[in-house]
This record gives structure tokens, sequence and C-alpha cells, in this order.
């Protein structure tokens, strides 16, 4: 029907994001990413497991675990 | 015509029936809210393995009988969590906090919260409390008081590690958790407070005490100046009550100051009347009796003054007169002394010259008969050591003559001779000479029979002519 003419933008591989909790290993760190036109927390693990990454830091999205969790690499 | 507005009444009739029924299919989700459809072909949407179709944001039909849809609210809840916990100090705490959550936007957490809390978000609500409650209590397990009170960072990474897991499988999101207040029945947070407290106290109290001696200073400073320049008012008031006081008491003075000097004024013209009348008294008196008086005692004065002036003048001119007598007086016998002292001292220079020059010439007649005699009496030495006796008499018999007329020569420089013991005087002169010239005739003799030198005799006769002068 003509109510699928917007795509809905859900998607979150390939965003960029930052980081608003530690990524660090043994912690669940948080991530904000731009999604559906507003911005929403997701939780985050560093691709390579012995990475630490800082609050404030741009982040890559390389994975997505539904419902709400990714993984991410320093950008 | 009947027939066509039956017509256009039917289509309306069927227009209106349609619209109903759409409006009763129709069913739009709100912002907030997500549309779980199911029943009859809400599986085959494509979504593989859902088993109902999940509306988010807008429309969709649903055929009533054949299918159902029910609603599900995105928004946001909040739970309190009031948790007994023990820290990792192991200090009993009381923590009371907020859970914001929601369920979350992603298809697989709507399908997640869908199967467990549709029509039941009371039951939500109390199994988040319940969950929540479990994960604070271990979060604060892990923590020490302070990191509770203090690093929201720590608490927050705490919440996540602890929790994650567990909100995915309810399908919701924690959008903040905060502890809003730790009960501390152990004065644990307190004691804690307390150094700093006290080093807060200390400062506070110091910092008062400074600035109260500081205050004080300021104030005591303030106050002397106060009182300095109050004393220094206080002595320019007196200083001026002073001048005015002074000047006061000259004013009260001036009156009776100048009834003073009125008085003054009035007693020396007084005075100068009384003077005046003195003066004029004075006066009258000197013109009428002083004067007469003085007329009359001037008369006198001067009669005596004549008479005293006559007595003097002739007494004057007698003593004048008798002065000028006794100095022609002794003038003439001065004159006549000094004429006789002349004459005398002439006479005498004129018989000394006249006694030397015939002295001399005597002496060189002497010598020369002296020198013939002395050849003579060689000659006649050798003739008298027969017969000298009668040589000497023979001798002085030639000389006798010459020897009186010597001693006549002391009367022929006399001019004049005052004779004062008369005849008997002058015969006594004479005899005197006589005898001189007979005495002379006699040591001649002597002389002549000793060594025979005739000036000797010469001299004798001169000393007895010295004599008899003295004695005139």
């Amino acid at each position: 029907m003509a109510f699928r003419r917007s795509p809905v933008d859900d998607t979150v591989v390939g965003k960029v994001g930052r980081v608003t909790g530690r990524v660090a290993p043994g912690e669940v760190g948080e991530v904000m990413i731009p999604i559906r036109g507003g911005s929403e927390a997701f939780n985050a693990y560093a691709l390579d497991p012995e990475d630490t990454i800082r609050v404030g830091a741009r982040v890559l999205v390389v994975e997505f675990e539904p419902p709400r969790t990714v993984r991410v690499q320093p950008y | 015509m009947e027939a066509l507005i039956v017509v256009a009444v039917a289509a309306v009739v069927v227009l209106l029936l349609v619209a109903g029924l759409v409006k009763l299919m129709w069913k739009v989700a709100e912002p907030d809210e997500a549309l779980i459809v199911s029943g009859l072909g809400a599986g085959g949407d494509g979504r593989v393995g859902l088993g109902f179709k999940v509306v988010v944001g807008k429309g969709t039909l649903v055929l009533p009988g054949l299918q159902t849809v029910r609603r599900l609210s995105l928004a946001a809840h909040k739970g309190e969590l009031t948790v007994h916990c023990v820290t990792t100090q192991g200090i009993p705490v009381g923590v009371r906090g907020v859970v914001v959550y929601k369920v979350g936007d992603q298809l697989g957490e709507i399908a997640n919260a869908a199967r467990r809390f549709l029509d039941a978000e009371g039951e939500m609500d109390r199994n988040v409390h319940e969950v929540f409650a479990g994960h604070l209590r271990s979060i604060v397990g892990t923590l020490t008081v302070e990191e509770i009170i203090r690093d929201r960072e720590k608490l927050a990474a705490e919440t996540r590690s602890s929790s994650a897991a567990e909100m995915e499988k309810l399908g919701l999101v924690i959008d903040s958790l905060q502890i809003q207040e730790v009960e501390d029945p152990t004065g644990y947070i307190e004691n804690v407070a307390k150094p700093y407290m006290a080093a807060v106290e200390a400062e506070a109290r110091i910092a008062a005490a400074e600035r109260n001696r500081e205050a004080t200073e300021r104030e005591q400073a303030a106050a002397a100046e106060a009182a300095k320049a109050v004393s220094e008012s206080e002595i320019a008031q007196a200083r001026l009550r002073a001048l005015a006081d002074k000047a006061k008491a000259e004013a009260n003075q001036a009156g009776p100051r100048a009834d003073a000097e009125a008085r003054k004024a009035v007693v020396v013209e007084e005075t100068a009347v009384a003077e005046l009348e003195a003066s004029r008294m004075e006066k009258r008196l000197q013109a009428e009796v002083v004067k007469p008086a003085e007329a009359d005692r001037d008369a006198r004065v001067a009669t005596a003054e004549a008479e005293k002036r006559e007595t003097e003048l002739r007494a004057e001119a007698t003593a004048r007169r008798v002065t000028i007598e006794a100095e022609a007086n002794a003038q003439q016998r001065r004159v006549l002394a000094e004429a006789e002292a002349v004459a005398v001292e002439r006479t005498g220079e004129a018989e000394a010259r006249a006694t030397q020059a015939r002295g001399e010439a005597e002496a060189a007649a002497t010598k020369a008969k002296g020198m013939a005699e002395a050849e003579a009496i060689e000659a006649r030495a050798k003739a008298l050591e027969r017969n000298d006796e009668a040589v000497i008499n023979v001798q002085i018999a030639e000389q006798l003559p010459e020897i009186v007329r010597a001693a006549s020569e002391s009367f022929k420089g006399i001019d004049n001779l005052v004779v004062l013991n008369g005849a008997q005087g002058m015969s006594g002169m004479l005899g005197e000479v006589m005898g001189a010239g007979l005495a002379g005739a006699s040591m001649f003799r002597d002389l002549f029979d000793r060594d025979g030198n005739g000036t000797e005799k010469a001299r004798g006769n001169g000393g007895a002519r010295s004599e008899s002068r003295e004695t005139s």
C-alpha cells in the first residue's frame, strides 16, 4: 500500500555514534546512535575485546545484536 | 424525480456506511505507542517468526472479527526504589532511588515487551521494581559509600553491567537511574564528613576571628578617630567659646570703661581748669606780691652789689697802687743791684784779665829774670860759697821797693772803696797789706834760702789780694 513509501530508518550498522559510557573489557559501555530521526542509547561492546574506548569518543557501529546491543570500534 | 432523490439518499447512506466501516476498521498508532495486531494474516507481513504485526507511528486496517489490536505504551515510566543494603565496606545504608525506563523502540524490544506486559502495565511496574531492587542491592554491594555519593559514572556503569541483559529480555530501556537519598543509620557519612567539616569550621572560625579582629581594629581605629575628632571639635568649640566669652567680657567692660574714660576726661578737664585757676592765682600773686618784692630785693641787691663793687674797686686800686709802688721800688732796687752786680762783675773780670795779663807778664818777666838771676845766683853761689849772708841781704835790699809796689797794686784797680771801719779800718787794712808785703819779704828770704824760686812769691801776693776783695 501507499503507506510503505516512507521507509523508517531503523538500521544502526554503519552509523557513527558517540560513547556515553566507557567501553572497556568486563564492562558494558553505552553508545548514543542516531536512529528513527532521534537518538537512542545502545549497550556497546568493543569489536576488539581488549579495546578501551573513553567517554566522548566517536565510534563506528560494526555489528548489531538485537534487540539493543552493538559492537563498535573507534572511528 | 422521486427515484432520483431515493438514489441520492441511498448513495449518501452507502457513503456514510462505508465511511463508518472504514472508521471502525482503520486504527492509527499514537507517536508514543505501538499497535500490536494479531489474528488473520497478521503474521504474514514479511516479518518472519514474529507471529503478530507491530505498527509504530502509522495507521493500519484491522479487520473486525478477524483481527484484534492492542496498544502498548512506549512512554517513559518511573519507578521509585527503596532498598536497604550493605556497601562494599560492610556499612548498612538505606538507598532511595528513582529509575526511569520505557519499552524500547526496537522491534525486538517491542515484541519482547508485548509478549510479557501487554494489557498488564501495572505488572510491568511491579516487575521492574522488584528487578531493580535486586540490581540496586547488588550494585551498592560493589561500591563504597563515597562512590555511591560521588561517582555517578561508576553507578551508571555498574547498573548497565548488571542489568543490561535482563532489560533486553524484558524489552525495556533504562533511561536513568538516580540515587536520591542515602540513609546512614551508623553515622558513617557524618563521620566521613567530620574532618572536612572540622577543617572547614576551623577555617571558618579562623576567618571569622581574623575578620572580627580586623573589624575590631577598624572599629577601634574608627572610634579613636571619632574620639579624636570629638576631642578636636570640643577643643575648637572651647577655644571659640573662650574667644566669645572674652569678647563678651570685653563688650561688658566696654560700657564701664567708656564711663570711666568719660569721667577721667572730665577729671582731666577739671584738673586743667584747677591748674589754670591756680596758675592765674599764682600769676596774680606774682604780679601783686612777688614782683614788687623781687623788684625791691633786686634794687637792694643792686645797691649792695654796687657798693661791693665800689669797695672792691677801691681796694683794688689801692692794692694796685701799692703793688705798682712796691714793684717800682723793687725794680729800682733790682736795677741798682743788677747795675752794681754788673759793675762788680765787670770790675772783677777786668781785674781778673788785668791780673792774668799782669801775672803772665810778670811770670814771663820773672822767668826771664829768674833765668838771669839763676845764672847770676849760680854765679853768685860760687861766690857765696864764701859769703852768702851778705849776698842775700843785698838781694833783699835790692828787691824791697819792688815788693812795696806790689802790695800797693791791690788798691790800684779799685774805683771807689767803701771803708766800713772808718780810719781805723783803713789803717788796719793798710797795715795788713803792708804786713803781708813784709811777710812776703821774710818768706822770700826763706824761699831764697831754700831754692831761690821767684814765682812762688808772686802767687803769694795774688792770694792776699783775693782775700781783700772778699772782705769788701
